[in-house]
């Protein structure tokens, strides 16, 4: 039957949907006052991360598409990050660490990209199940938003490409909850992420309406809550003892939920949202779809309404095509180069591709005033992938690049290169010390990285 | 073993009929069918002489082996029964002893099987372990949008509103990971506040746009199915209408690659109809019209003045003949007129009063198109627009999105089917609203509610109604808005959101009860209709009936002839057979140029309706790997090289017994998710029926894997087998790829999207011979579908996958002896599907539940 469905999927060579989906009216949506209310002595620090899927275009026989030749302030771009060269000056790369959690231990040879994303972020050996009990660690996007996050309407988003409904695309005796995030709240409770730009719009900016409106729904939202607290409660008598604590687990979540509404209410009244028109769905081709998912963060950043993302450029295992760049090889098949030179270059005009949209981004960050900077200057990006040879599924020399100021904490035009089997999660811990949030340990980690501040701050 | 019964549930009439035994039929039925024990003797000598060769702890310290088994004691099998299934599992695949090494004869091999089968089985049946479902079983986003429609009468396309699910065993309704975030939270609130305003038809405080795209990859050439004859593409949306209202309904077309609407010499007509009323249309104007006979072309700046549509009538209303109004424009298309031509269609937005309910919008295209054309002119199936220096192919105009917008100047709710549903009381006062919310918790639960159950939703109505009571007298207005804001709170009640089983109160850890008859309906309800039950269920619950047998029966066969019995069609086979990957396969355009996506939802909707014939007839479950028909259209029909089928619509196509095509594995479908985008894969292909027609899924690739040539050492290209060889001189992948390959290769007459070809991509004819995992040698498709009807495992497999979905859990190894009751039950009936279901239905995973 031919009933088009609203959620679309992405095949397809058409160009030209960019201009029906630009979000129009984009000054008028930031909230008067938000980005420059900041001030010098205290200013807003984001925190995002960006992963490519499938590792990048490199074996460890001499074919490197990644990694720059040469250390420290001296150092040639790499193919894959030369669009990133503008940037140079707010661009760390790090080359060296691993990530041991990753690998496989007793678990068999199953499961390296289910564990290279599951532990990305959180530096710990994810349970290998497909039950209840899946069970990772808390990851560092979600240890900032606990601090960063705690202001602002949203604590964090968690944004995606891929569809994560396919059957038999996750491997074996891992549940797909461990591919389709690297997000996680508690070590039993991954974050979902969303790839339909409409939806993330509407949880950015509600579904319009005067701000009276939204503070009226805001408050019929809070007395809801309130109630189905109640209701939690009632139920959780009528259970067994171990089914209770099941029930404490949801509701730490309605109360989350009620926090946010009451951030929602605290601030609503004060901005004016005209009303909007909102992306109105998934556009087919993925750069389109890409960029559209990096307007949304900037918007988001901008208005303030969040601080902390992390964003999948695809599923682990994905089998998508980039025919619009000439790879029409599914994207894990090609991953796999067998050390062949020509793959390996095909590959490498992938990560560069995924490079030319990020610089997009930045570029986006780098021109948006923010206090008395850009909002790159206030923001600290983590860009790279949970596998290095992907031939290899190999969890070590991870390829990682840190981009943004961090607010006059980082300085960049750096190629920094850390001593073989350096725990990933090191620098994680650094970069929350980067941003302001506190924390001693991160899954393995072993302490921070030597990564000096600018001078002069 | 004790049975306990459910106390603190509401049915009063259940403990009268508990019965001492579990699922009665299974256990007097595995009784009488479990062959009688063979001597431990004999069968230790099997053990010793053909499994301990190799599996020794000596074996496994060293590496060679993943299990250990000499130090099993025969004598008690059930102490360790969690490994002997997994023997068991080695054993009627095929697959152990492993190609090459020693085997015992067949009556041997399979009768060891079968003692170890019987000694397992009699010990669980002495002890039944049902195994224990999530006492929380969060509906997942299909079934969200099915209880919506059940409760609302209101179909609402729920993945703009919720976030898909993630898969654990295969399905995305496994209750363990079926978490609750925060975000999800957000999302459930924020959708309830939509449905319910859908739902009781309020005014929305601004129209809301709703946005369809169609698929870019859909030849619009031809009458797609479902769409009137006469027409060509276009596309067909089932919108609900939430008021009485005006709606504006914008389509909009596709450009080429250089963003500009082809040039078309014959006009292109787009009809916009509701429910099958023509409501207006928009012309393209050709460019062969003459000069002087049309108006002159608009202006860069003077975009096309209002839409030509007349102001059409209201669906329900006498049909008015609208007016077609053409904008012709002359022959000449110079820049500025192309740039002024691609602006055609900006202005077309046609506003119609529309009545509230759900209803079919149809937009499509006037066939204008002469045959003669059209053959000669369509170089492939697929449409591909012009860019530079590739022609258009496309032949018409072709539409690539609808956007409609609303409801704009309501006049009232008006009386939508979910009025009718919701609104069962007419007074608009208290005792109403008690009535009406009564009866929708009880749907919306799927149990009889308490007082402290509406409570809170009468609370919510009151608060609703007064707000609004403040801000006009109107009693009905206010009235609705009270059972809209109490059915906001329905809708995120934990008790709607989720399933929740609770064990019996001061039980024991690890304890079997019975499953209660009103918990007993939603697990049937949400197994076969992935949605909430229905009144004759819930009644039968509500007096104690469901669960005796013969009505239980009965009423699986009554849900199954449902409509709503098409969702275990969708989800679950959907799901077992991979259909859903069919949307993200992107066969390359240079090897498959025909390949669209009217050839892919073909391809979906022939293995939906082929299996969805099998469940509805109540065929035999090996009728999905043999039957001798299935279901095309003529586009189908074309790819498949079947003669005289013409036209858009299904229709059931009785194909020669015995073909290659028959059944499952000859289907476009299937043979196109197993395959790769440039070729076929013969370790995918053969993976797939490892795991989902074996139940034995081969052990993940390692890493590092070496490198499979394309070509020889002279450069000349290798034929499939001769790569696939490569693998067999690996040990390392030789071990599980001797298992995959000879498989898949056995299906190379099939093409990456399913075609049939004798010649693979070396050119040399194709080898298509097989071999099992036992090690027995077949040839082709048809040798394929033979091994595997004669195989020990395909309904086993079936039955696992089932009961997976079922219960919404992974099976354990304590499952496995329910899983060879069922089958021992169906093989009386042909393994007919119902006997399977039911079989289900009556098995002690499903009807009991062990206390947490």
């Amino acid at each position: 039957m031919f009933i088009t469905q609203r959620h679309l999927s992405r095949r397809t060579v058409l160009r030209g949907m960019g201009a029906a989906l630009a979000l129009p009216l984009l000054d008028s949506m930031v909230p008067a006052g938000v980005a420059l209310a900041q001030t010098a002595a205290r200013p807003i620090r984001r925190l995002g991360f960006v992963y490519m899927p499938n590792g990048v275009a490199r074996n460890f026989t001499g074919i490197n598409y990644w990694t720059p030749v040469g250390e420290g302030a001296n150092f040639e771009l790499s193919q894959i990050l030369t669009p990133l060269a503008p940037y140079r000056d707010r661009l760390t790369v790090i080359s060296g660490l691993a990530q041991h959690q990753a690998d496989a231990f007793d678990d068999g040879a199953n499961g390296d990209h289910t564990r290279g994303t599951s532990s990305w972020l959180s530096g710990v050996h994810c349970k290998r199940t497909e039950g209840a009990d899946v069970k990772n660690g808390t990851t560092v996007d979600q240890i900032a938003a606990a601090e960063i996050g705690k202001a602002t309407a949203l604590p964090s988003l968690e944004l995606a490409i891929d569809l994560n409904f396919l059957a038999g695309q996750c491997e074996n005796s891992y549940s797909c909850a461990y591919l389709n995030t690297l997000s996680w709240r508690s070590e039993t409770a991954p974050m979902p992420t969303e790839n339909n730009p409409r939806i993330v719009f509407e949880r950015l900016f509600g579904d319009g309406g005067t701000s009276a409106e939204r503070l009226t729904q805001a408050r019929v939202n809070a007395s809801i809550i309130d109630s189905v607290l109640d209701d939690l409660n009632r139920l959780s008598q009528s259970l067994g003892a171990t089914d209770r604590v099941k029930v404490g687990e949801y509701v730490d979540s309605v109360r989350e939920v009620e926090r946010r509404i009451q951030r929602v209410e605290k601030g609503g009244g004060t901005s004016e949202l005209p009303t909007l028109e909102r992306p109105s769905g998934i556009p087919e081709r993925f750069d389109e779809h890409v960029k559209l998912m990096y307007d949304l963060q900037w918007l988001a950043f901008r208005a303030d309404l969040t601080r902390v993302t992390t964003f999948m450029l695809g599923r682990e295992l994905n089998f998508r095509t980039y025919p619009e760049i000439g790879i029409n090889e599914g994207h894990h098949g090609l991953s796999h180069h067998q050390d062949n030179p020509n793959q390996l270059a095909k590959y490498a005009r992938l990560g560069t591709y995924q490079a030319e949209l990020f610089a997009w981004f930045l570029e986006k960050l780098h021109s948006t005033p923010d206090g008395d900077g850009s909002l790159l200057d206030h923001s600290l990006f983590l860009y790279g992938a949970g596998l290095s040879n992907p031939n290899l599924h190999a969890h070590y020399d991870l390829p990682l690049a840190m981009v943004g100021g961090a607010a006059g904490r980082m300085k960049g035009g750096r190629h920094l290169v850390f001593p073989a089997e350096t725990p990933m999660t090191n620098l994680l811990l650094t970069m929350l010390d980067k941003v302001g949030v506190q924390a001693e340990k991160l899954g393995d980690s072993t302490g921070k990285l030597p990564i000096e501040p600018l001078s002069g701050v | 073993m004790r049975i306990l019964a459910p106390k603190g549930l509401v049915c009063a009439g259940l403990a009268a009929w508990i019965a001492a035994v579990p699922a009665n039929h299974s256990t007097s039925a595995a009784a009488a069918q479990v062959p009688a024990p063979s001597p431990v003797a004999a069968n230790r000598a099997t053990f010793e002489r053909y499994c301990l060769t190799c599996h020794t702890t000596r074996q496994k310290e060293r590496g060679v082996v993943p299990v250990a088994l000499d130090t099993l004691d025969l004598s008690r099998i059930a102490a360790d029964a969690a490994v002997w299934e997994k023997v068991v599992l080695k054993l009627r695949a095929g697959v152990m002893p492993p190609a090459g090494a020693p085997r015992p004869d067949k009556a041997t091999h399979d009768g060891f099987a079968s003692w170890l089968e019987g000694e397992l089985d009699r010990s669980w049946t002495a002890n039944p372990d049902p195994g224990r479902t999530e006492p929380f079983h969060r509906l997942n986003r299909v079934e969200y949008r099915n209880a919506v429609r059940d409760l609302l009468d209101l179909d609402l396309d729920v993945s703009a509103l919720l976030p898909g699910d993630d898969v654990s065993y295969g399905f995305d309704n496994i209750a363990g990971v079926l978490k609750l975030s925060p975000t999800l939270m957000e999302r459930y609130l924020s959708a309830a506040q939509k449905v319910s305003r859908l739902a009781v038809g309020t005014t929305p405080r601004t129209p809301s746009i709703d946005y369809y795209r169609v698929t870019d990859d859909l030849s619009q050439d031809v009458q797609l199915p479902g769409l009137p004859l006469g027409t060509r593409g276009g596309t067909r949306i089932s919108y609900a209408f939430p008021m009485d209202a005006v709606y504006e309904i914008r389509p909009r077309l596709t450009r080429d690659l250089n963003e500009s609407l082809p040039l078309y010499t014959e006009p292109q007509v787009l009809e916009i109809s509701i429910d099958g009323q023509r409501i207006g249309t928009f012309t393209l104007p050709g460019i062969g019209a003459r000069e002087g006979r049309g108006a002159p072309p608009p202006e860069l700046d003077d975009p096309p003045s209002d839409p030509p549509a007349t102001p059409p009538p209201s669906p329900g209303q006498a049909p008015a003949r609208p007016a077609i109004s053409q904008i012709v424009q002359t022959v000449r298309a110079s820049a500025k007129e192309r740039q002024s031509r691609n602006r055609a269609d900006e202005r077309w937005n046609l506003r119609v009063p529309v009545k509230a309910g759900q209803r079919e919008v149809v937009i499509t295209f006037l066939n204008r198109v002469s045959a003669l054309d059209e053959s000669a002119r369509l170089p492939f199936q697929r449409p591909y627009p012009a860019g530079v220096n590739i022609p258009e192919t496309r032949l018409g105009a072709y539409l690539r999105s609808v956007e409609i917008v609303g409801p704009i100047d309501a006049t009232g709710p008006g009386q939508s089917d979910s009025r009718r549903r919701i609104f069962t009381c007419s007074t608009k006062d208290d005792v109403c609203a008690r009535k009406i919310l009564s009866t929708l918790a009880r749907r919306a639960y799927r149990r009889p509610v308490t007082t402290a159950d509406l409570e809170p939703l009468l609370s919510f109505y009151r608060e609703g109604s007064s707000t609004f009571a403040g801000a006009t007298a109107d009693k009905k207005a206010s009235f609705d808005e009270g059972i809209e804001r109490a059915l906001r709170r329905l809708l995120v009640s934990p008790e709607f959101l989720f399933r929740v089983e609770r064990d019996p109160a001061s039980t024991p850890t690890g304890r079997a009860y019975r499953v209660g008859d009103i918990d007993l309906a939603s697990r049937l309800s949400f197994f076969l209709w992935s949605s909430i039950p229905d009144d004759t269920l819930l009644d039968l619950a509500e007096r104690g009936q469901l669960s005796t047998p013969s009505v239980l029966s009965r009423e699986v066969r009554r849900m199954l002839a449902d409509p709503r019995a098409d969702a275990f069609v969708t989800n679950f086979a959907g799901q077992w057979l991979f259909l859903r990957n069919l949307d993200a396969a992107v066969p390359v355009q240079s090897i498959f140029p025909d390949f669209d996506d009217g050839l892919r939802q073909s391809f979906r909707r022939e293995t939906e309706l082929f299996f969805d014939s099998i469940v509805r007839e109540d065929r035999s479950a090996f009728d999905l790997l043999r039957a001798d028909y299935t279901f095309l259209n003529e586009r189908l029909a074309k790819h498949y090289g079947v003669p005289n089928v013409k036209g858009s619509y299904f229709r059931r196509v009785t194909l020669e017994n015995g073909a290659a095509r028959n059944g499952l594995l000859g289907q476009g479908a299937i043979l196109t998710v197993t395959s790769y985008p440039d070729r076929t894969s013969p370790v995918v292909r053969g993976k797939w029926i490892l795991e989902n027609l074996l139940g034995t899924p081969p052990p993940p690739p390692l890493p590092n894997v070496p490198p499979l040539k394309p070509t020889n050492k002279e450069g000349a290209v290798l034929s499939m087998r001769q790569r696939m060889e490569q693998h067999r001189a690996n040990p390392v992948c030789a071990s599980c790829h001797a298992m995959m390959d000879p498989l898949g290769l056995s299906l190379e007459n099939f093409d990456a999207v399913g075609k049939w070809r004798t010649l693979g991509e070396s050119s040399a004819a194709i080898d298509a011979k097989g071999r099992a995992p036992d090690g027995t040698v077949f040839e082709g498709p048809t040798g394929l579908r033979d091994m595997l009807l004669r195989s020990d495992r395909f309904v086993p497999t079936l039955t696992e996958k089932m009961l997976t979905y079922a219960l919404g859990r992974g099976l354990e190894y304590s499952d496995m002896p329910a899983v060879r009751a069922i089958v021992r039950d169906a093989a009386k009936n042909d393994y007919r599907v119902s006997s399977l279901i039911v079989g289900i239905a009556n098995s002690a995973p499903f009807r009991m539940r062990k206390t947490g």
